[in-house]
């Protein structure tokens, strides 16, 4: 039941946190043993969707610190994307799958903790208030953290592009 | 204003969150300022790639061995569970004891100090064994030259109350 209902969400989580599909296997997998270990400890007046996610992230951002990730490079962004299938025109297209693989690779630029704010916000649509119970953080520093992180991947992007947007 | 105080309120421009006066005072630097109108292109086409993230496709593999957690967490706890039982726990903490004697006795530097103290005090004990034993052999003999004195101060004891014939 916890498999089928949250293992997509939280294996894409550690995907576009690590990079690589190696990493978010294994990552995925040690967050749920992490899980059942600590269902007894769930206080259910709590959201379990945001509990879930405070322990998938802190575990992301331990193992992050733990073994420095941003030093391995990221999967080839193509293969990420091949369910990706959204508007029409051609050209179109080819630029936003550009604009995603420069922010793909721009990810491993960012901190830990501007690329969870960046994901749970931009990628996996998150509220402010949700990300504040996430992250265990004041509204304020959650909102500063997400400008940051997006700010940085904006600069990488145009400084890629030669400052054509 | 300068650019860095604006950089800071663009993420809130884009999201629509800032409050009229403030959003004024960025369109007019916006207006006026061509690479904060770069990079707030860029900030806006960064958000909207990030939207369009597709989520990653999970393994059947990775979901098999999701599921499989919950059973290999049983396995796991039969071990501590049958050495928690608290028929085995004397024998336990004496095992221990005896393991942490032994550890010490092994890797200590000074093992060498050790065992001479080890066999200076087993040859003081047999020797003290040794004059006990002595002493006892000198008392037998000396009891041996009272042997009928002994015997029948015995003979002439009242046993419960009944008078010798």
């Amino acid at each position: 039941m916890l498999v089928n209902t949250y293992s997509r969400r939280i294996f894409s989580l550690a995907y576009q946190f690590s990079g690589t599909r190696e990493e978010a296997e294994d990552m995925t997998q040690e967050i749920f043993l992490k899980l059942y270990n600590a269902l007894a400890k769930y206080d259910f007046g709590r959201n379990f969707d945001a509990w879930l996610l405070t322990l998938a992230r802190n575990h992301l951002i331990d193992e992050y610190r733990r073994t420095k990730w941003e030093k391995k490079s990221r999967d080839d962004f193509n293969e990420y994307t091949l369910s990706a299938g959204e508007v029409s025109n051609p050209e179109d297209r080819m630029l936003r799958k550009e604009s995603r693989r420069l922010v793909w690779e721009g990810f491993n630029s960012l901190s830990a903790e501007l690329r969870m704010a960046v994901i749970l916000r931009d990628i996996q649509g998150k509220k402010y208030e949700e990300m504040a119970e996430i992250m265990e953080l004041p509204l304020g520093t959650v909102k500063s953290r997400v400008n940051r992180g997006r700010l940085q991947l904006a600069k990488i992007i145009r400084d890629k592009k030669g400052g054509n947007p | 204003m300068k650019c860095a105080h604006i950089e800071e309120m663009l993420s809130s421009y884009i999201e629509d969150e800032l409050p009229a006066e403030k959003r004024q005072t960025v369109e007019a630097h916006l207006d006026a300022c061509p690479d904060c109108r770069s990079l707030l292109s860029c900030l806006e086409a960064t958000t909207d790639s990030l939207s369009r993230f597709p989520q990653a496709q999970i393994s059947e593999d990775l979901l098999q061995r999701l599921h499989a957690i919950p059973a290999r967490r049983k396995r796991v706890r039969f071990l501590p569970g049958f050495l928690l039982r608290p028929s085995l726990q004397p024998i336990l903490a004496a095992a221990t004891v005896l393991m942490t004697l032994v550890s010490f006795y092994t890797f200590n530097p000074n093992k060498d100090a050790i065992d001479k103290s080890i066999n200076r005090q087993l040859h003081l004990g047999y020797r003290k064994a040794g004059k006990i034993y002595s002493r006892a052999e000198a008392f037998a003999l000396s009891l041996g030259e009272h042997k009928d004195n002994i015997l029948e101060s015995i003979k002439s004891t009242k046993l419960f109350g009944r008078s010798e014939e």
